[in-house]
């Protein structure tokens, strides 16, 4: 099966301004943010990320540290004297001052070249649904409902027996249905886990989960995306 | 410099002796001039009729010598009293005059030193001022000689010294040369070379010894470095091979989506795998550069063992092992870096254990330390083996290179994250059991 990257409609017809002088890097996030429905321009100078940024009200500025002309920093500063834009820093040296300075200057997040597009997609969806905060206790995914306020799951009337663990991964999957979840993301909002490591427990833990609410039914709810990460969505719609 | 030196030192000296020099002379020809001045003072006092200045004269006549080293003068209006060559200054010093005073007298280079006595007019003669003076022109010659003897044994002293200095310095910096000349050729690709200490005098042994040490633990750091840059190209080498290879073939034909889409797939897999293990040494790099954690935190570590154990609990679970914690300590940590120790220490334990076994944590405390040690059962590890443990890249069975499941960065970051909190690590293997742990300091 080719696996895709789900049309984000919920983000609807949302403005991101990419500022990256790396061509490369700057193709790509304009292609991958492009199929997720966003509306993205992009700027490979600091200069034209002021000017834009000032002009125009995105949703979202990804906003790379190291630029020619103007620095990331400096434009974030000037940014903020104005406005409150949601910003996302990238940056490759990932010494801890300076996602601090990044922090201070008034980055709602930041990065870590080489960073996975998956990550920056979740950042970017965080910050976009940031607004509206309509957390609901049920969520529905296909004819799976997890009731995030009883800690309980049912797939097809029926009661799936879970751990805490299994639970809470599941939760965290469900409260970003159709949008890819990697390892290290999981790995973060399960366990709280914010540090690399080769042990594969979300590997595991998916395999666990998998079993008890995909395997005795008909349809799979919970995907394997390749190299990328893990999607909880219903497929059988389309 | 021994010539600056030396020159100060006598100079000083030579006008210290030349000051004293003068004094003494100049109170000998006071105490002279004084004895002189009081003979005639006696008889002039105890003068009873004029008839007597002939004698007196007499007298003074028979008193200056053929060099006329010693003057004397009497002043008189009355010429019967009169003596010696009567000058214009010696009439015109008053009776106040100090005691002793110089005068220049027309055909001598030096002046005279002069003693004088008034005696107002009586019944026996008319006033009349007595002089006696003498000559300081010896005096002075003396001073003269002195100074020029005191001038060429400076003179003298300093050449002997600088020329003393020098030998000295010479013979003594022999072996320093020869240390600058050894040192001088140690080169990187003599990396074992040191400097020869057998005969240096003790002050040089010392300083050659410490150098000889610094020399040794760049050795080893060198050598690792080499070893680590061996390994990083090896390590990254695999996967860009992969990389390259599976990429050339997939295009090298006509492929279905499908297809090209599993070698993106797989692609992407290897390079996530090279991500993490750039992110790791580049984590090395920084702690090896003396990198300290930002955030200590005093907590609990059996607490922050407890999380480690509930994030690996699937893997645990799957492998049928189950855990035993003993102990507590407190100690300041950053509890991300301690988790992430604890963590690798327990998954390379879960992955050695056989199914139905049990690992021990165990936390305790001493010498200022706060240890963290992982036991399980297994194989036993060779002694020689233990000690490398650590090292990047490290692995015991070297058939695991390519499990793709651990890239050999593991324990390295466990020692890491023990130099970041001043502590160390340790390993140890016998009776079936392996323990592998980390220590912490207990005060920031």
């Amino acid at each position: 099966m080719v696996p895709y990257l789900p049309f984000s409609a919920q983000d609807g017809t949302m403005k991101i301004l990419v500022v990256e002088d790396e061509l490369k890097i700057a193709d790509y996030l304009y292609k991958g943010l492009t199929e997720q429905g966003y509306i993205v321009d992009l700027a490979h100078n600091g200069f034209d990320a002021q000017h834009l940024a000032l002009e125009i009200d995105y949703d979202v500025i990804v906003l790379d540290q190291m630029l020619p002309g103007l620095d990331g920093l400096a434009v974030l500063h000037s940014l903020r004297a104005l406005k409150d834009t949601p910003v996302i820093m990238l940056t490759a040296r990932d010494r801890i001052e300076d996602r601090v300075k990044g922090l201070r200057a008034g980055a709602d997040d930041y990065l870590i070249k080489p960073f996975s597009f998956v990550e920056l997609l979740a950042r970017v969806q965080a910050l976009t649904r940031r607004g509206r905060k309509h957390e609901t206790t049920q969520i529905r995914v296909g004819d799976l409902v997890v009731d995030l306020l009883a800690r309980k799951a049912f797939r097809d009337g029926s009661r799936i027996d879970l751990t805490a663990k299994e639970f809470a991964l599941l939760a965290v999957l469900a409260r970003h249905q159709g949008q890819i979840l990697s390892k290290t993301a999981i790995a973060e909002m399960v366990w709280e886990v914010n540090f690399d490591t080769n042990a594969n427990v979300v590997e595991v833990a998916i395999k666990r989960l998998r079993a008890k609410i995909d395997a005795p039914y008909h349809s799979s709810l919970l995907h394997t995306v390749r190299g990328m990460g893990y999607v909880l969505e219903d497929r059988t719609a389309r | 410099m021994f010539a600056i030196a030396a020159l100060l030192v006598l100079s000083l000296l030579g006008y210290a002796l030349d000051r004293e020099l003068a004094v003494v002379l100049r109170r000998q020809q006071i105490e002279q001039l004084d004895t002189k001045f009081e003979d005639i003072n006696y008889v002039l006092e105890r003068l009873r009729g004029p008839e007597q200045w002939v004698r007196i004269h007499a007298k003074l006549d028979a008193l200056t010598p053929p060099d006329r080293g010693t003057q004397y003068w009497i002043l008189s209006d009355d010429p019967q009293i009169r003596y010696g060559n009567a000058l214009a200054e010696i009439v015109s010093l008053s009776p106040s005059a100090s005691r002793v005073g110089e005068l220049r007298v027309g055909d001598r280079p030096e002046p005279m030193l002069i003693r004088s006595a008034y005696f107002p007019a009586d019944a026996r003669h008319a006033a009349l001022r007595f002089i006696v003076g003498i000559d300081s022109a010896s005096y002075a010659r003396t001073r003269r000689d002195f100074r020029s003897v005191l001038l060429a044994s400076i003179s003298g002293g300093v050449l002997l010294v600088a020329l003393i200095g020098y030998l000295i310095t010479h013979w003594g910096l022999v072996p320093l040369k020869r240390l600058s000349k050894e040192a001088h050729e140690l080169s990187p690709s003599m990396l074992s070379q040191r400097l020869m200490v057998a005969r240096l005098p003790a002050e040089l042994s010392d300083l050659a010894k410490s150098f000889n040490g610094a020399l040794d633990r760049l050795e080893t750091a060198y050598e690792q470095l080499e070893t680590f840059n061996a390994d990083v190209t090896h390590e990254l080498r695999t996967p860009l091979t992969n990389l390259i290879g599976q990429t050339q073939v997939a295009l090298s034909r006509e492929r279905s989506a499908t297809q090209l889409v599993e070698v993106l797939q797989s692609n992407l897999e290897d390079l996530e795998r090279l991500r993490a293990m750039i992110n790791d040494m580049l984590f090395l790099a920084r702690a090896n550069l003396g990198e300290r954690p930002q955030q200590l935190v005093r907590t609990s570590l059996a607490a922050e063992v407890e999380k480690a154990v509930e994030f690996l609990d699937f893997l645990m679970d799957e492998a049928s092992v189950s855990v035993r914690m003993k102990g507590d300590a407190q100690a300041p940590i950053e509890t991300s870096l301690f988790q992430r120790a604890v963590t690798n220490l327990l998954h390379n334990a879960i992955r050695h254990s056989p199914a139905g076994s049990e690992i021990i944590v165990e936390v305790s405390v001493g010498d200022g330390q706060a240890r963290v040690s992982v036991s399980n059962a297994g194989p036993v590890i060779p002694a020689e083996h233990l000690g490398r443990l650590f090292d990047r890249f490290y692995r015991v069975d070297s058939a695991r290179v390519n499990s793709g499941e651990s890239h050999g960065l593991g324990l390295a970051i466990v020692k890491a994250v023990a130099a970041m909190h001043a502590g160390s690590v340790f390993a140890a293997s016998h009776g079936g059991i392996t323990t592998v742990g980390f220590s912490v300091a207990i005060s920031a």
